[in-house]
């Protein structure tokens, strides 16, 4: 099915590559927001995926699953443009609002693992700062397995890389995440005692 | 799993993705090693951060489809067009400019003449003779200076 839809595309039906636009940008949009946060960077680079995808469709031959030879164009896709633009320099601490330290304070000894839509976004905020000082791929690579519970074989599928690539990437990023967010959670309960000691001396 | 750290297991994996008895093994070592504890409450928060960064996904506008469609027309237009035409079309403004001007100077440099500098006193004293300027014939059309070297110049010729 998916193969013909190309095949047609190719050979110059629009009404057939509408339809795979149509059919396949809920995928598309979800791999570009692994990467942006911002609407309009995801719509641009889910743009810049299709045409993409439209001067490649000969090279889809129908062996794998369309939608993961798009899922494919789509990671190199986004990449390729993370690289492209300036890296942010790196968080520290003293970068976080009023909204994530109040998160990270909410956090700490609590055992829930169930969040208001509210406190998902200063969450996903708050990820995005810790995100931020690792490489592109290495956020990928944890974003997926483990945000998305994705395997390391389905990693290795979307991206192209190996499997033991997947594995050293996730492995590093949950290392340098788990380390940034020790020191994010040591740092803002020292924060913590000492508004505490200063309220109570006043 | 009480004497050894956990450290290892918290990065090879995801929390989410351990057992019931690992996550019950890994809470009772971290309950009694601070520095396994402290670990432990970063992977957690980790983990719900990551989830909350993958759940937060952006969903198609309906007018991307269009969107779409129209760049892919917009890039087929572009591509249907020759290279040397495309060359010539992005460089027009700037090629057209330049032989204007190139022109205009050529224009210039044949057509406009050096501004007009006061006659030298010898060519005007030729049109008179010596005699003629000493007879008061060639009036006040002569200056001082062309007087002058009318009258020494036809005293050195002779």
């Amino acid at each position: 099915m998916d193969l013909d839809l190309a095949r047609q595309a190719q050979d110059g039906d629009e009404s057939a590559f509408a339809e795979i636009v149509r059919r396949y940008s809920p995928r598309v949009f979800s791999v570009a927001s692994r990467f942006f946060r911002q609407r309009s960077l995801v719509e641009e680079a889910a743009q810049e995926v299709f045409l993409k995808a439209y001067t490649q469709l000969g090279s889809f031959e129908g062996r794998g699953s369309f939608e993961g030879w798009l899922t494919r164009i789509a990671t190199n896709t986004c990449l390729n443009m993370i690289r492209g633009a300036k890296r942010r320099p790196e968080s520290t601490v003293s970068d976080l609002t009023n909204d994530e330290q109040n998160w990270l304070e909410q956090q700490s000894g609590d055992g829930s693992e169930r969040l208001s839509v509210e406190n998902n976004l200063v969450a996903a905020d708050l990820a995005d700062r810790l995100l931020s000082v690792l490489p592109p791929e290495d956020q990928q690579a944890l974003l997926m397995i483990d945000g998305e519970d994705a395997s390391i074989k389905e990693v290795a599928e979307a991206t192209g890389w190996s499997e033991s690539k997947v594995k050293v990437r996730a492995f590093r990023a949950r290392r340098k995440l788990r380390e940034a967010m020790e020191n994010l959670l040591g740092h803002n309960s020292k924060k913590a005692d000492s508004l505490a000691g200063e309220q109570v001396n006043r | 799993m009480k004497e050894k750290h956990i450290i290892e297991v918290l990065d090879n994996g995801s929390i989410s993705s351990l057992s019931e008895i690992e996550l019950n093994e890994v809470r009772d070592h971290a309950r009694e090693c601070e520095s396994c504890r402290g670990a432990y409450e970063a992977a957690r928060v980790s983990m719900l951060v990551i989830r909350s960064r993958a759940a937060s996904t952006i969903e198609p506008s309906p007018f991307f489809q269009t969107r779409v469609m129209a760049a892919l027309r917009e890039q087929q237009a572009v591509e249907s067009v020759p290279a040397i035409l495309r060359l010539w079309r992005s460089s027009r403004a700037l090629v057209s400019s330049m032989a204007v001007t190139t022109a205009a100077l050529a224009v210039l440099s044949f057509f406009i003449t050096a501004p007009a500098t006061p006659a030298a006193p010898e060519q005007t004293a030729s049109v008179f003779s010596a005699d003629s300027v000493i007879m008061g014939q060639a009036g006040e059309e002569m200056s001082y200076e062309q007087v002058l070297s009318t009258i020494y110049e036809e005293d050195e010729a002779r």
